[in-house]
């Protein structure tokens, strides 16, 4: 039904996405190399920069004209970085990381070519300019100090020879090795020796000799820089490649260096694709984007339909086989067809989890992204923050990490905002300067968990009672009664904020409450835990699927709905008896403490047949709230696959969709977040007069 | 699919086309939905209702796992007072933005109407519902028995936005 143009936009900008996510990765591995004061790893570098090459080239063709010029600029800074011409910086990096920004915002543009966006394109691509002024060139070409053949300099491409000269520079020595190479099986084995040397010795270039190889083979020079000695070398590479040679160090200055004048110099620096340099290394990080597929999800979610169709030609096909049973001369058919039939359900089981298990994506993908809000938000407040991750392989369904990053970047903002002091403070604290960010995830049953945790100031569960009544969120006795856990839980209310000076990055009052419902939204829960001084840690619990949610079936009025589970507590027989009213409500005690509880049928309209029969009170708890739905009977619990329903039922309220039970019978799935602030908060009349 | 997005029979009423259309019965009169909107036709599997929906919703059933949002043809027209015999056929139309679900008591045929046996709901005088298209005259033209006209239906207008 789509626009087939549409879908190559859509191709286009899931591509994009994809680079600029690496962009950002590798980023963050450089920025943390630079703090720690590491040399520049250049294979990162040439990984950045051939991530925006990419997206240069993609965006070209698909005409996002702006994204081709910050690209463009962009890969003649990196291309300054990969050849020593520019050297790494806080101030570059804080220019590099804003182009992850403006890529976004730019692929987000409705119209690609918007003229609006022109002026701040510009000014970004002029600062990318400023940053990516060469420096003066050092003195004295280090080149000139070893008796390298000038046949092997003249071959040598722009990088290779600024990676020589670093090398030289860093006080490595050079060696020649000679090696014969199967001619077929060149380019793995070179691969091989390149992985081999990487510890201790770097491969400048290598070059086919002259005299050496026969039919199947060919001799390379490979020319390497090694801290470690030519003995040691010889020993390791002289068994299984060929000699090892030391380059002598040359006696005197040559008069002039015949391969290249400067003129032509500055002529390959303005190249403008110098990409093809590097083409002769072959890039690790081709080959496993060739192991990945991108999927619309709409395409699993159609696949999930069609093993569904096939239970259901399973089901028929057995319906056939019952009645072939009462004849006797099919006995022996009949009972291959139920052999046969076995093992296909076997195989469909088998396809189902496969097809869940592909929407399946690491939460590394949003922890990336909290990174680089973490870094930005850190620099912006002058605090010091190392980032712990853990868990970053756990998987969760594709559609949950889209929701989920929103409600864990307001987390990582807060928690920098307003948990982990500044430093001179933190001093004072007898705390190490550099605060911690833990986040933290792994899987729990059929959950996952994430735990953002930072060793900030922590919370005052009794500011936050205080604060919460002078804003009257809060009734006095109320306040009084409250639990240590109670009045942290205050956090989440909406409207409450401690700290009075508003930021820009959190601070509005309006975080918590609506980190609390997303993650609601999610089927997940909010827990939080704060110590003042030491530190706070909010676990965030999420279902791993949303395709598939556990469910109890309840019978309300002959009709079966299904309750997710995550928000049952409990069910307990009800006895009618036992109600009372509370302004104007239905409540009942259960186990001395006042529940509220309200009929299904009466909410729903039905007209509940069977009020005498024993029944049923289901508990759903949602945050600190507690709700009793009363129903006919329980029908046990049953894992389902959750549809939503069509847009023509969108304004019906209080069904989170609905699932197949797999006779081709459907129930509602409840939405309980909804009925419950349906029932406690709506200013939906139905739900009180249903109840009243 | 892609044929089917275009399915309103607004446009395609145009002089010189001619148009196929699903007959079917319903409350004892026939109605004509353009077949090109027309997706499947379904013995009803069991429906389910659905609290809190609006009247003419009758309920969802589940298509190839897909839920599928049912509709009374009869509420939306306005003839509830009719005898309802039980519905016989479910036709899965697709009205713009989903397939929805319409009961009918049966399928009669599909016609190909011409130009002329269409009589648009704007050139008649009387005060006829948005989903009215027309009156398409599929037996004799001078007749006036109730079989031989068909009430087109627009199925963008059903639940759609």
């Amino acid at each position: 039904m789509t626009d087939p143009r549409d879908n190559v936009q859509q191709e286009f900008l899931a591509e994009a996405q994809e680079l600029i996510e690496a962009l950002s990765r590798d980023l963050l591995a450089l920025d943390e190399a630079h703090q720690e004061g590491a040399r520049v790893d250049h294979a990162l570098v040439n990984e950045v920069f051939r991530s925006v090459h990419t997206l240069k080239g993609i965006a070209g063709m698909f005409g996002y004209k702006h994204v081709g010029t910050v690209a463009h600029a962009l890969e003649d800074l990196l291309d300054g970085l990969r050849l020593g011409r520019i050297s790494i910086s806080q101030s570059l990096l804080d220019v590099l990381f804003g182009s992850i920004e403006r890529f976004q915002r730019l692929l987000a543009l409705e119209n690609p070519s918007s003229t609006e966006e022109e002026a701040g394109v510009r000014a970004y691509v002029d600062t990318l300019r400023a940053v990516s002024l060469p420096q003066e060139a050092q003195p004295g070409d280090p080149l000139e100090t070893y008796a390298i053949d000038s046949d092997v300099l003249s071959v040598l491409t722009e990088y290779e020879e600024h990676r020589l000269r670093a090398c030289i520079r860093e006080g490595l020595g050079l060696y020649r090795l000679r090696a014969a190479f199967e001619l077929t099986a060149m380019d793995d084995s070179i691969e091989a020796l390149r992985e081999a040397a990487q510890s201790d010795a770097e491969i400048i270039t290598y070059l086919p000799s002259i005299d050496g190889g026969d039919e199947d083979s060919i001799e390379l020079i490979v020319l390497l820089a090694s801290r470690v000695p030519m003995s040691q070398l010889q020993l390791r590479f002289g068994s299984s490649y060929g000699t090892v040679e030391s380059i002598p160090l040359r006696a005197r200055l040559p008069t002039a260096r015949p391969e290249r004048s400067p003129t032509e110099i500055t002529a390959a620096q303005n190249r403008p694709n110098p990409v093809a340099d590097d083409e002769d290394s072959p890039p690790e990080s081709l080959r496993s984007v060739a192991n990945t597929v991108r999927v619309d999800i709409g395409k699993l979610d159609h696949l999930m339909n069609v093993v569904g169709e096939l239970a259901l030609v399973r089901s028929s096909v057995n319906r056939v086989i019952d009645r072939l049973k009462g004849e006797a001369h099919h006995r022996q058919s009949v009972m291959e067809l139920d052999r046969l039939g076995r093992g296909f359900e076997r195989h469909l089981a088998e396809l189902r989890t496969g097809i869940l298990d592909v929407r399946m994506v690491p939460l590394g993908q949003v922890f990336n992204k909290l990174a680089r809000i973490v870094r930005q938000a850190a620099r912006e407040h002058d605090k010091k923050v190392r980032l712990v991750v853990a868990g970053a392989n756990t998987e969760v369904d594709k559609l949950i990490v889209e929701e989920l990053t929103d409600p864990l970047m307001h987390l990582v903002r807060n928690a920098i905002d307003h948990g982990i002091e500044s430093p001179s403070v933190r001093e004072r604290a007898q705390k190490n300067v550099e605060g911690i960010l833990a986040l933290n995830a792994y899987q729990k049953g059929s959950n996952v968990v994430i735990e953002v945790e930072d060793d900030g100031s922590g919370m005052s569960p009794y500011k936050l009672r205080d604060t919460a009544f002078q804003r009257g969120l809060l009734s006095e006795e109320a306040a009084h009664e409250l639990t240590r856990q109670e009045m942290l839980n205050l956090v989440f209310l909406p409207g409450l904020t401690t700290r009075s000076e508003i930021t820009d990055l959190s601070g509005r009052g309006v975080g918590m409450d609506v980190v609390k419902t997303n993650i609601q939204g999610l089927g997940g829960t909010v827990t939080i835990a704060s110590e003042a001084g030491i530190g706070t840690k909010v676990v965030v619990t999420l279902p791993i699927t949303l395709a598939i949610i556990r469910t109890l079936l309840v019978e309300v009025a002959a009709r079966v709905f299904a309750l997710p589970i995550t928000s049952v507590r409990e069910a307990v027989p009800f006895e009618p008896g036992q109600v009372r009213k509370m302004q104007g409500r239905d409540v009942v005690t259960l186990r001395g403490e006042t529940l509220a509880v309200c009929d299904l049928a009466h909410l729903f309209g039905f007209r509940s047949a069977n009020a005498e029969r024993g029944r049923f009170v289901v508990v759903g708890s949602l945050g600190n709230r507690e709700l009793g739905f009363v129903v006919d009977s329980l029908h046990g619990q049953q894992d389902v696959i959750i549809k939503s329903l069509g847009p023509s039922l969108s304004t019906v309220k209080g069904f989170a969709g609905a699932t197949d039970l797999g006779d081709q019978r459907v129930a509602l799935v409840l939405d309980a977040p909804a009925l419950f602030n349906e029932y406690f908060d709506g200013p939906d009349t139905r739900m009180a007069e249903a109840v009243s | 699919m892609s044929e089917l997005h275009s399915a309103t029979l607004v446009p395609a009423f145009e002089p010189e086309y001619s148009l196929a259309v699903l007959g079917v019965y319903l409350g004892g009169d026939a109605y004509g939905f353009p077949l090109a909107s027309v997706h499947e036709i379904l013995v009803p599997p069991p429906l389910t209702e659905v609290p809190r929906a609006s009247s003419e919703v009758m309920g969802v059933i589940t298509v190839r796992g897909q839920i599928v949002t049912v509709i009374d043809l009869m509420k939306v027209l306005c003839l509830e007072d009719c005898d309802k015999p039980p519905y016989g056929r479910i036709l899965l139309v697709n009205n713009g933005s989903e397939l929805i679900g319409v009961a009918v008591d049966s399928v009669i045929q599909v016609y190909r109407l011409h130009s002329g046996q269409v009589e648009y709901a704007s050139s008649m005088s009387a005060d006829l519902a948005d989903y009215v298209v027309g009156i398409g005259r599929v037996g004799n033209a001078d007749s006036n028995h109730r079989d031989d006209m068909l009430i087109l239906i627009d199925p963008v207008s059903l639940l759609g936005a």
